[in-house]
């Protein structure tokens, strides 16, 4: 039995080994080593590109992806309980809503945020309405800000939290709701004292679901907010492009990954268990 | 759906004939519709043809040797550092002879030992004929009237040559001060600004969001084609020239497929399809006379000698210019 097991895990264990930690490695190389002139790298050997982390230039553009990430991930949790509480509770039409909350993963994120540049440029669908309806008499400046930006974020990662609070809400004791009301609960401090706190594990999952993505977006700042604010997945995107500073840029996503990671931690030392 | 799509591809691996397959690297719209077909027939062969945005994009794929490509276009100042870091083979000269056609203002000989120049642009400013007075320097791009209706392109070397040529630099300088400066002429236009945007601008300047952009002539001239509002300016203060030319990689094992592909391209009649359909300007001078008489004499796509005596060519950066530039672009982005 235990061969088969060996056997049977031997795939998984090949993808991992192959496809994550060896091109893990090929990163960890690379920023240990010098920027070629028009990319790739050369020797020598340096530790450089780590110092170079602690210029504050840096650290406000972390900042600024540690707000934009966190703001994006209150977003996704404020909307997404509601409606996870909605379908926990629609009895047969669950499995529907819950491929609907699925549907836009049919579509490539990049069609979905060029859609919202769509409706929110000067000529587009919300400031066409509202200049039609008579409420605003020049278009507002939607696009290209960092509301814009958390907009398209919010947007982008809200099934991501919808689905491990509905997990939650789902599994949610009704008996113990029951009880409340018994003991003469009114149904908001039933939420408040109940149903919140049982909900706190479904919660850090969401937010660590949303938040890490978000930490490391490009592509919707970059499309939405103009290129006009950086964060930190625009700054290595520009290290590997523009600027052709392969070991800083591998530098720079293994610090935003130990971030991640320490962050990570943090949290499952605290819920233990529970959150897997 | 995905697991459909690759029992498709493999079948059509596996029943493909067995011609010889050229991989050609290419800027978006630049070949005709028929340019690459002609030579697939002409030729008996197939061509692998993608498209790159940028020549960073290409240079990321290109740089470990065994990309797979044969054929790609680097812009005129990439092909220095390309060259040096042994990525190209030098032209056959013997198996070109078409290059006799090309402009001799183009053709310099540092360039062709290695790149056949293919089509080239400049940047300016693509407007909206509702913004008055139209503009007609870098400088109209700092004017606080038209705040938050105009773009500069996302590129660091193309937003810092504007504010150079705009406080009267080179805009190839290399000088820690200058460049400082044209920084800080950067960050105070900022504000004013939309986006930095690259060719999706295009839309917008069409939509009439944006009054005046930042932009590449022959972006500009597919805006202005679908548009009639619009139209592109060369700025006083002096603009940059962009080449780009087709050069083979080391790594390609069909030299003699590729060169006969360039050789095909430097044809006058095939430059001149290419250049009218996708409103390009070519490098090919046995090729301007062919063109329809609309795109040799655009303004934009042509520019008269007196506009082009204020352009200047983009430069290979020193690797110190090139370090404080991203820097200072950084600084700029995040500010």
């Amino acid at each position: 039995m235990m061969r088969l097991r060996t056997l049977f895990l031997l795939p998984a264990w090949a993808f991992t080994l192959l496809l994550f930690l060896g091109p893990m490695l090929i990163i960890v190389v690379y920023s240990l080593q010098t920027k070629g002139v028009y990319g790739g790298v050369v020797e020598p050997w340096t530790l450089e590109n780590y110092t170079r982390l602690l210029d504050p230039l840096y650290g406000v553009i972390l900042l600024r992806s540690f707000v934009m990430a966190g703001a994006s991930t209150i977003g996704c949790i404020v909307l997404a309980f509601p409606l996870a509480l909605y379908i926990a509770r629609s009895g047969t039409r669950k499995t529907l809503l819950l491929n609907l909350v699925m549907l836009p993963f049919w579509t490539s994120f990049l069609v979905r945020t060029y859609a919202w540049m769509f409706l929110l440029r000067d000529t587009g669908l919300l400031n066409s309405a509202l200049l039609a309806l008579g409420i605003i008499s020049e278009p507002l400046p939607l696009l290209y800000n960092d509301w814009a930006v958390i907009v398209g974020l919010v947007y982008g990662y809200l099934p991501f939290a919808v689905l491990p609070l509905y997990s939650n809400l789902e599994r949610l004791d009704k008996s113990l709701l029951e009880a409340a009301a018994d003991l003469g609960a009114k149904p908001w401090e039933t939420m408040l004292h109940v149903v919140l706190p049982l909900t706190a594990p479904g919660m850090r999952a969401a937010g660590v679901l949303v938040f890490i993505p978000c930490l490391g977006a490009y592509l919707t700042p970059d499309l939405l907010g103009g290129g006009k604010s950086m964060m930190i997945g625009n700054l290595v995107q520009n290290q590997f492009t523009t600027a052709r500073d392969w070991p800083f840029g591998s530098a720079l996503s293994l610090a935003l990954m130990a971030i991640v990671m320490l962050l990570l931690w943090a949290l499952l030392r605290r819920d233990g268990e529970e959150m897997l | 759906m995905r697991r459909r799509a690759l029992v498709f591809s493999l079948a059509g691996l596996s029943c493909a004939p067995a011609l010889p397959r050229l991989n050609v690297f290419n800027w978006s719209d630049y070949v005709a519709p028929e340019t690459v077909p002609g030579f697939e027939k002409e030729f008996g062969v197939r061509v692998r043809y993608s498209i790159y945005e940028s020549n960073e994009e290409m240079l990321a794929r290109v740089f470990s040797g065994n990309s797979g490509w044969d054929v790609v276009f680097p812009t005129h100042y990439i092909v220095p550092p390309m060259r040096e870091q042994g990525l190209l083979v030098p032209l056959d000269h013997s198996k070109l002879p078409n290059l006799k056609n090309l402009d001799p203002a183009f053709a310099r000989p540092t360039l062709t030992s290695h790149a056949a120049p293919y089509m080239w642009n400049a940047t300016g400013i693509l407007f909206h004929k509702k913004m008055q007075p139209p503009p007609t320097s870098w400088a109209d791009l700092w004017n606080p009237r038209v705040a938050g209706k105009i773009t500069m392109l996302d590129d660091p070397a193309e937003v810092l040559a504007a504010a150079l040529r705009k406080l009267g630099h080179s805009l190839n300088s290399g000088d820690p001060d200058q460049l400082r400066a044209a920084q800080r002429e950067a960050m105070r236009q900022k504000p004013l600004l939309r986006a930095y945007l690259n060719s999706e601008v295009r839309d917008q300047v069409v939509a009439g969001d944006v009054l005046a952009a930042q932009l590449w002539s022959t972006t500009a001239q597919q805006a202005i084609d679908a548009a009639p509002d619009l139209d592109f300016v060369y700025p006083s203060e002096g603009f940059p020239v962009n080449l780009d030319c087709a050069v083979i990689l080391r790594e390609s094992p069909r030299q003699e497929l590729a060169h006969q592909w360039i050789n095909y391209l430097l044809r006058p009649e095939v430059s001149a399809r290419v250049a009218d359909s996708m409103r390009t300007a070519t490098a090919n001078a046995a090729a301007k006379p062919l063109l329809a008489p609309k795109t040799r004499e655009n303004p934009t796509l042509y520019p008269t000698p007196e506009v082009m005596a204020r352009a200047e060519w983009f430069e290979t950066m020193t690797p110190a210019a090139q370090r404080l530039r991203d820097r200072l672009w950084t600084e700029i982005k995040s500010g």
